[in-house]
């Protein structure tokens, strides 16, 4: 995979090209590879994760969320909640960050062609699905319907809010967004309830339809159910799986479920996959 | 190629290693502890009994640096580190059960990415190992499937003689080449008769069995009693030839400093500790089913290999009197009802 001289340890540097507040502890940073001959050959797959970092707090692990149709920049975003995504938070335009990847497995993008999607997200997990989300619509004439059901405890907690009127008004796309029960405001446009419910209303149908589904744990477990009463088999419905890594190369020992590493194995995987591992994720 | 090497002579090789420059780690008493460590000269080497630590932080040290940063205004350069930094080293007096871990661990260091910080000092490495001929109560390694006269892992074996010495037996091709480099050192072995080896527990496991059983058991009963008492202490894999877990911190300020990996256990609460306060092994028992399930199962499902070797160091040093052997026995006992 890598050659065997290289230290597998040592990220790429990338600038901050620009910062973008999702939310109010939500942050996406742009970032351009320092190394310009990078910028053209870092490729990657929708669904590959990263290890980012900032120097001196230490690295933290989130998917590539910008397209791999969109070069020049990628993008990630988080929740600042720890010692490294807080430090990650306080960086400026111009400041250097850390990249290693990308890591990990992928959508079968090709496997869809054909076919009509149902995007299904809760929260801070529209990232994961977002860089396939733009693959598809980059790509737009390879696919089928396509159906985005996306959900926030409030208003306020919806990330890539200026991308989901963009989808809202594309006549392409038929987008769906709710809000937890208290969680609208006096303007809001989009439904009340949650997630899974929302999906049962919208009732997408599974007929040559692929389910792809990330979220809190409380989400994907009252999801899947849903997914199966609207008649989708759990190979046709993916997910993202999240533990905590370190090296994101199979050595740390430490994003296991059962036997399988999510840095190695996933973190992209079916529902018949997830639903045959042991509960440790 | 079998020689014999008197006492006085593994002396003289040794001397003769470190005036060559070459870093000679064996056991060593540092601070009333004995741990594999670099001898400044052959009379430091203790033979007679176990390391408290296994000989795998020559290969793996418990902290190295991965990287260095240093940034000035926005702009900021790293260093890598230079294997070439890493020594031509020969471990002296390994036990059959500390060398048989690295072939093991080279499995992984290896597989996919590889981790040149493992693999070089693995490539500059000449592994002497001795046989064992005493045992105490903690030690199995027969019991999983090696032997104290086990020669996996080591380049040139010792075996200690009745009379003194040892006979020598080179069992890769580094160690004919340091048979060879010091030729004048050995002599053709004699009629010479070895000293008794060692009778660990007369335990034998049943791998396959113990490994079927994990297979099916993720979910049991037992493990709230096998394991509720563990502290989380980490002790068990800090002292394991074959624990390998590693976590990646930074170090320094945000102007410089250094990225290091250190040894890490999955015995600790924060090991799978997400940033959302969510975590997948949130109850002691958890984790230590991971260490079996780890040793037993995942790495042999992976790798074909099982990664404990029976020198019985967790089970000296666990506070709370854990014994992965009785552990064991215990699983191959409910895998035959």
């Amino acid at each position: 995979m890598c050659d065997s001289n290289q230290n597998i340890y040592l990220p790429y540097l990338a600038t901050v090209d620009e910062v973008i507040d999702e939310t109010p502890d939500v942050r996406t940073l742009r970032l351009i590879f320092q190394d310009e001959q990078l910028r053209d050959t870092f490729s990657f797959r929708a669904g590959q994760f990263a290890e980012y970092s900032a120097f001196g707090a230490g690295e933290s692990t989130f998917c590539i969320a910008s397209s791999p149709t969109r070069t020049g920049s990628i993008e990630c975003c988080f929740r600042g909640v720890g010692r490294v995504t807080e430090a990650l938070r306080r960086l400026e335009p111009g400041d250097t960050v850390g990249v290693r990847g990308p890591y990990g497995n992928s959508f079968p993008i090709e496997q869809f062609f054909g076919k009509n999607l149902v995007f299904v997200a809760g929260g801070i997990a529209l990232p994961p699905l977002r860089t396939l989300i733009w693959n598809c619509l980059d790509w737009r004439e390879k696919f089928g319907d396509i159906t985005i059901v996306y959900g926030a405890r409030t208003e306020a907690d919806l990330v890539y809010k200026r991308e989901l009127s963009e989808w809202q008004q594309r006549g392409d796309v038929r987008l769906v967004k709710t809000v937890d029960p208290g969680g609208d405001g006096p303007e809001w446009n989009g439904k009340v309830g949650f997630v899974p419910t929302v999906l049962e209303e919208a009732a997408p149908s599974a007929e040559n339809t692929i389910a792809l589904v990330c979220g809190p744990p409380v989400m994907i477990k009252f999801t899947l159910p849903v997914l199966e009463k609207l008649g989708f088999g759990d190979e046709a419905i993916y997910t993202t799986l999240e533990n905590r890594m370190k090296c994101g190369l199979g050595k740390c020992g430490r994003c296991n479920v059962g036997n399988v590493y999510v840095c190695k194995d996933g973190p992209v995987f079916t529902a018949k996959q997830v639903k045959a591992m042991p509960l440790e994720y | 190629m079998r020689k014999q090497l008197s006492s006085e002579h593994l002396t003289a090789l040794l001397q003769a290693l470190i005036a060559a420059g070459t870093r000679v780690v064996g056991p060593r008493r540092v601070a009333g502890i004995l741990l594999y460590e670099p001898l400044i000269t052959p009379d430091e080497l203790v033979l007679d009994e176990l390391p408290r630590r296994s000989v795998k932080e020559a290969f793996f040290p418990v902290c190295e640096d991965l990287l260095a940063y240093e940034k000035q205004g926005q702009q900021l350069t790293l260093q890598d580190v230079d294997p070439a930094s890493f020594p031509q080293t020969v471990l002296v007096g390994v036990r059959p059960c500390d060398a048989a871990a690295i072939p093991v661990l080279d499995a992984v260091f290896s597989w996919d990415y590889k981790d040149q910080f493992f693999l070089e000092r693995r490539a500059r490495t000449t592994i002497i190992s001795l046989a064992c001929t005493s045992a105490d109560d903690a030690c199995f390694c027969t019991a999983v499937g090696l032997a104290p006269d086990e020669p996996r892992g080591a380049d040139l074996m010792l075996t200690p003689l009745e009379d003194g010495g040892y006979l020598a037996e080179s069992h890769s091709e580094k160690g004919e080449a340091l048979l060879e480099a010091h030729a004048g050192l050995f002599s053709e072995p004699g009629a010479v008769q070895p000293l008794p080896l060692a009778q660990p527990q007369t335990l034998s496991f049943d791998l396959k069995k113990i490994k079927a059983w994990l297979d099916e058991h993720f979910e049991d009963e037992s493990w709230d009693g096998i394991a509720t008492r563990c502290v989380g202490c980490g002790s068990c894999a800090f002292v394991c030839p074959a624990c390998h877990c590693f976590d990646i911190v930074d170090e320094g300020s945000e102007k410089s400093g250094k990225r290091r990996k250190f040894w890490d256990a999955c015995g600790f609460w924060k090991f799978t500790h997400h940033a959302s306060g969510h975590n997948p092994r949130d109850f002691q028992p958890k984790r230590y089913r991971n260490r079996i399930m780890h040793k037993f199962k995942y790495y042999d499902d992976k790798f074909g290999q099982t990664l404990c070797t029976g020198c019985g160091r967790c089970v000296r040093l666990c506070p709370v009197g854990i014994d992965i052997a009785g552990v064991l026995e215990e699983i191959e006992k409910k895998a035959n009802e």
